[in-house]
Order: C-alpha cells, then structure tokens, then sequence
C-alpha cells in the first residue's frame, strides 16, 4: 500500500515534469532545474543572456565579431588561456570600449573586464583564468555606439581551478 | 612570504601609427577567499584587482581584474604607436597597495 502511494507520488512528478518540459513553461522549467541542478540550468542560453543583461543593463546580441579563443579541452583549470578579439578599425568614432568576460559556473562569475581605447589600436587581449567545471565562458563587447556584441565558447577542464 | 613582481615587455621603438604588443606579468597568488587551510579556516581574499596602462597620461588600456583570472596575472594587450613618450603600468592590490613600473618609448616617423 504504502509502496503504492510513494510510486504514484514519483509517477505524478514525472508526468508534471514532462508536461512543464513538454508545456514549453520555459519560466517554471528553469526554475525547476535551479533547485534541481544549478550547473545545467545557468549554462544556457537563456542564462547566459541574463547574466549578461543584469550586468550591462542591456541585452546582447550574438556576432562573429567577438572571437574568443580557448582550448575546447584543457586539464588544468587553474591557468586556462584566453585570447579575446573584437574586429574593430579602433577609431574615435568607431572602438570597442569595454568586454566583460563570464565563466557562468565559477564561484563568482564575472571573471574580468577590459576596457579599450582609441589608442589600444587593436581590440585584442590574452591572459589565463581559472575554470572550477566544464562550462560556456562568454564574452561580452560594448561598443562605441552602445551596441552589446557577444560570443561564447566552450571549455571542458578536467580539474576545479577554484578550489 | 611570496614577493609580488611586476614585468612588462614591449619594443623600445616603433613606427609611427604601428600597433605593438604589450606583454605583463605580476608574481602574484590572487587567493580569492574562497579556499580554507589545513585547519578549515578561510584564506582571506587578497587580489590584484586592476591593471592600467598609460600612454603619456592618458589611460589606453586597464582591466578589472576579478577572481577568476589565474595566480600570477599575465595580461598581453596591443597599442597604437602615436608620440614617443613614456608608458606608465599599475597594479592595484586588494589594501591599497600599488606596484608600478614605467618605461619609455620612441616613436619614429
């Protein structure tokens, strides 16, 4: 009897599950899968916007003019190299003036911002950051003319660099 | 006790309008205050947390610097050959502390 009860219970919570996954209730779905597992569901698309949208206060538009470079699998997340590039002439008119970087499954998340001139001449930098799991790191440009570029990629370590 | 080292590589002269690279390092172990030591006891956070670059006083290039960049911060970064003059490099520490380091550069052309 009791045995009964506990399945129709986990029988009833598949069937919500599928019909909110099913639904397309995208809102109650990514709130689920926080509680449920925190890593899967900020590193979407959707969180990635978001993330990027509390910190600029603007919502940014993908382009293949943000390159971000980084080994798609590298052990060691304590020092992960990364080049960034923005194509831009680096002009008065016309520069990238700041690029957030975000790894969205790091303990903090906004791993550092770079902010260009004029005079940088090239919007382009490398450094090495630490990635505690495998995970999207995202790039996000402001532009002169207050357009939001960004780019991600993805970065599978094998180690926790911030332990 | 660790000591904390700023470097910084570039040409000593360039053509006017070129773009050279800039490479610095700092000796640093940017403990985030996120790790414990042997005895569970919370490391205190202790960061480089900016980094400008100035050309003949005005700022061309600086980062905030967050937790996530790797011990011994290396930043590489390009600038744009316009005047001979000097280049000014900051690091700010969490406390206060500041490390700098100055070199000149001569424009040709």
């Amino acid at each position: 009897m009791k045995r009964t009860a506990i399945s129709s219970i986990v029988l009833r919570r598949r069937a919500v599950l599928r019909a909110l996954w099913w639904g397309g209730l995208g809102v109650a779905g990514s709130t689920l899968g926080t509680r449920l597992c925190r890593g899967a569901a900020l590193d979407t698309p959707e969180a990635h916007g978001e993330l990027i949208r509390k910190l600029t206060g603007r919502v940014p538009v993908e382009s293949p003019r943000v390159h971000l470079e980084m080994p798609p699998v590298f052990s060691n997340g304590y020092t992960v190299p990364l080049t960034l590039e923005v194509d831009s002439p680096m002009i008065q008119t016309d520069y990238v003036r700041l690029v957030h970087v975000l790894a969205p499954l790091n303990p903090i998340t906004l791993v550092g911002s770079f902010l260009f001139t004029p005079r940088s001449g090239r919007a382009r930098v490398s450094t090495r950051i630490r990635l505690a799991e495998p995970q999207n790191v995202l790039a996000a440009a402001e532009m002169s003319d207050g357009s939001l570029l960004m780019t991600k990629t993805w970065v599978n370590v094998d180690s926790n660099g911030c332990a | 006790m660790v000591t904390v080292q700023p470097r910084v590589q570039l040409p000593s002269e360039v053509a006017k309008d070129d773009i050279f690279e800039v490479r610095t390092l700092i000796s640093h172990p940017m403990e985030t205050g996120l790790r414990l030591d042997e005895s569970k006891h919370v490391i205190p956070r202790h960061l480089i947390n900016k980094f400008t670059c100035r050309y003949n006083d005005a700022v061309a290039f600086s980062v905030d610097i967050h937790e996530s960049v790797a011990a011994n911060p290396y930043v590489s970064f390009y600038l744009r050959a316009t005047e001979s003059g000097r280049l000014q490099f900051l690091w700010e520490e969490d406390g206060g502390a500041v490390y700098r380091l100055e070199s000149s550069i001569t424009v040709r052309g």
